[in-house]
């Protein structure tokens, strides 16, 4: 069972309509070219990851974050100083973000492969009896 | 964890529960330490007068002055989980109406970072040394006795008491001054 089945039940209703997604992309592209505001940049800005990219974003903020939070701890163990700790873990907690917030093209490895946009008319009616097949199957 | 703010709010949490272990661990590793010096009390002055104390019910009572040297070294108390000590010198003794009497005399704040080696030498005593009636006159046994709060980072507050104090007789008459 895969996307290019055209099944895309098992999927929430918001993922769902993100199946629209390239149309209303090609639409902002156009609209920067000829007008140039800063707020529709900052909009247009995507900030998505595949769902790989997450996994390796989360992996990497909470690797980051437990070793600075150790090296932190046993610094200001050292020194008698439980502020040098905070300070640690601080810095930890902003090279995290540095790392994990914005979506670097690491991130973005493994995307969706998402079934080529149908034509409206032809393409609803011939999904439907589909999608009601499929879901008689799956009963 | 698709949006920047969905990601921002997973990490910022993450940070937080972090910064709570480490704040326990710092209590943990500093719950159990013995936080009692050796303090060195000596008094040289002792003055009582009767006077009028419109804070009780009777007309006259004791007032003592002390004059007092004080000499310890706190800095064993200091770790990383120990922001402040609060030392006090307090009194304690019975009397004929009062089983036990404890009045404090006289309290220092000591911030870490600053001198941790107490020296002082004729210190009077910065609160009024008032009985309840007229019990200090050729009283016996006063004992004296430095005590201190540990005011930490993270965890209990222990009340700990110096490991020397001193015990000294009350003058038998009023406005004489004994000296020891």
């Amino acid at each position: 069972m895969g996307l290019s089945q055209n099944d895309v039940s098992f999927l929430r209703p918001e993922v769902k309509l993100l199946r629209f997604v390239t149309v209303r992309t090609k639409v902002c592209q156009i609209d920067l070219t000829s007008s140039g505001k800063m707020l529709d940049i900052f909009k247009s800005i995507p900030t998505h990851m595949d769902y790989k990219g997450q996994k390796l974003a989360e992996q990497i903020f909470q690797g980051i974050i437990l070793i600075s939070a150790v090296i932190g701890f046993v610094y200001g163990l050292i020194i008698e100083q439980f502020g040098w700790t905070v300070y640690i873990v601080l810095a930890g907690f902003a090279i995290s973000c540095v790392l994990t917030l914005p979506p670097w093209p690491m991130y973005r490895k493994n995307p969706l492969s998402w079934q080529p946009v149908l034509p409206e008319t032809s393409g609803e009616s011939s999904q439907k009896p589909q999608e009601s097949l499929k879901k008689k199957k799956h009963k | 964890m698709n949006t920047v703010l969905s990601r921002a709010n997973s990490l910022f949490a993450f940070s937080l529960s972090v910064m709570a272990a480490l704040t326990f661990g710092c209590f943990i590793t500093t719950a159990f330490k013995d936080r009692r010096v050796p303090v060195d009390i000596h008094v040289s002055k002792v003055m009582l007068k009767n006077v009028d104390d419109f804070t009780g019910p009777r007309e006259r009572s004791d007032l003592g002055f002390i004059t007092f040297d004080l000499s310890a070294d706190l800095q064993p108390i200091f770790d990383w989980n120990v922001k402040q000590l609060f030392l006090y010198l307090s009194a304690e003794y019975a009397t004929k109406s009062n089983s036990l009497n404890q009045v404090v005399l006289w309290d220092k704040i000591v911030l870490r970072g600053e001198n941790t080696k107490l020296n002082l030498r004729d210190m009077k005593s910065k609160y009024f040394f008032f009985d309840d009636g007229n019990g200090l006159r050729a009283n016996k046994n006063i004992t004296l006795t430095l005590s201190w709060n540990v005011v930490p980072n993270a965890g209990v507050l222990p009340l700990v008491a110096g490991s020397g104090h001193v015990s000294l007789p009350f003058p038998d008459t009023y406005e004489t001054t004994k000296s020891y």
